[in-house]
């Protein structure tokens, strides 16, 4: 078991497609293993990452597992802090009312803020 | 300080798996040592003892290995990354009845707990890809 | 807590310039495999506000002819300079 003091900060970086590899599952599998023991936990889509939040996902047609409900499964599993890089979103014009609830935007003081208090970072 | 190592790629594919395994070398070399190494998604590869190269070469899969049991170093597979492409513990295989293990037995099969785990206990995470 | 930014593709990944606001003083970034072609780049300009440090491996960089081209404002280490940087800095974040 780990005690309180080994408590650590790990963040999340997610920053591929949903659908085209495997690493947006990756990195979500890893922060929901995460979850279960009980680490302070930070969820960041960036770059093409952001485009697993965009609504109205089928991945049925792919024989994919649809990603779009990410945001919900992460608070499922208590991870709170779940965010979009604004400057992500900028670059590919997309508006956050495109997006899936649940997910703060962040600005660049804001991500590396979060990178900042992060014991470690797992950059997918 | 304690080290964990994390290989996402496979060998020859890309450099990762080489540079990971310098990278490795380096931190034993200098006194430091290696909370565990973790082979995930493709890098799973790196622990086929199957892989076969020309008579007067070492693999990269067979470098890794030799290291691991040299070194006694915990060395864990991922289990879901693992079993879908073909990389089987003698366990797995006897269940598939494949009868012989496709994965080295210098590393062991385990889950993603066992990367959060090194997360937790190492002073360093370096990931390779 | 420091950084230390691992690139390891190459320039045409755009990973460098996605990892770039993510920078903050005092963190470091080190171009390995095949993002030591950011040598070829002004990348290094990019990063040479005060309190930044930039750095290349140099295995890498002997191996793709880079070696007596390289940017001056990158410092060449091998793998134990790797493994020391990553003692430095709090953190590693690899971009790949």
């Amino acid at each position: 078991m780990i005690n309180d003091s080994h408590r650590k900060t790990i963040t999340f970086i997610s920053r591929t497609p949903p659908y085209g590899s495997d690493r947006a599952q990756l990195c979500l599998d890893t922060a929901l293993a995460a979850a279960v023991f009980d680490q302070e936990i930070n969820y960041v889509f960036h770059s093409d990452g952001v485009l697993q939040l965009l609504n109205k996902q089928n991945a049925d047609a792919i024989d994919c597992k649809t990603l779009g409900n990410i945001a919900e499964t992460l608070q499922l599993y208590g991870i709170k802090n779940a965010f979009v890089d604004q400057g992500s979103l900028q670059q590919r014009d997309i508006q956050e009312g495109d997006l899936a609830t649940g997910v703060q935007s962040i600005d660049v003081e804001g991500l590396t803020e979060i990178i900042d208090k992060s014991h470690t970072v797992f950059n997918l | 300080m304690k080290f964990s190592i994390v290989l996402y790629a496979a060998p020859y594919s890309s450099e990762a798996a080489a540079t990971a395994l310098k990278f490795a070398k380096a931190v034993l070399g200098q006194g430091h040592t290696i909370y565990r190494l973790f082979f995930f998604n493709d890098g799973v590869h790196a622990a086929n003892r199957f892989a076969t190269v020309a008579h007067n070469e070492i693999s990269l899969q067979q470098q890794w290995d030799s290291f691991i049991a040299q070194h006694e170093i915990d060395s864990v597979v991922c289990v879901t990354s693992a079993f879908k492409r073909g990389v089987l513990d003698e366990q797995e295989a006897k269940r598939q009845q494949f009868g012989v293990a496709s994965m080295y037995g210098s590393s062991e099969i385990a889950g993603l707990g066992q990367l959060i785990d090194a997360a937790v206990n190492s002073d360093r995470v370096v990931n390779f890809g | 807590m420091t950084s230390l930014h691992t690139i390891s593709k190459a320039p045409s990944s755009r990973l460098f310039e996605s990892c770039l606001p993510a920078l903050k003083q005092g963190d470091g970034v080190l171009f390995i495999e095949d993002g030591v072609y950011y040598c070829l780049t002004d990348a290094s300009l990019a990063v040479s506000n005060p309190g930044l440090e930039v750095f290349s491996l140099q295995e890498d960089l002997v191996a793709r002819g880079l070696k007596d081209r390289k940017i001056d404002q990158a410092d060449v280490i091998d793998y134990n300079g790797f493994v020391e940087l990553c003692c430095r800095y709090d953190k590693v974040i690899s971009w790949f």
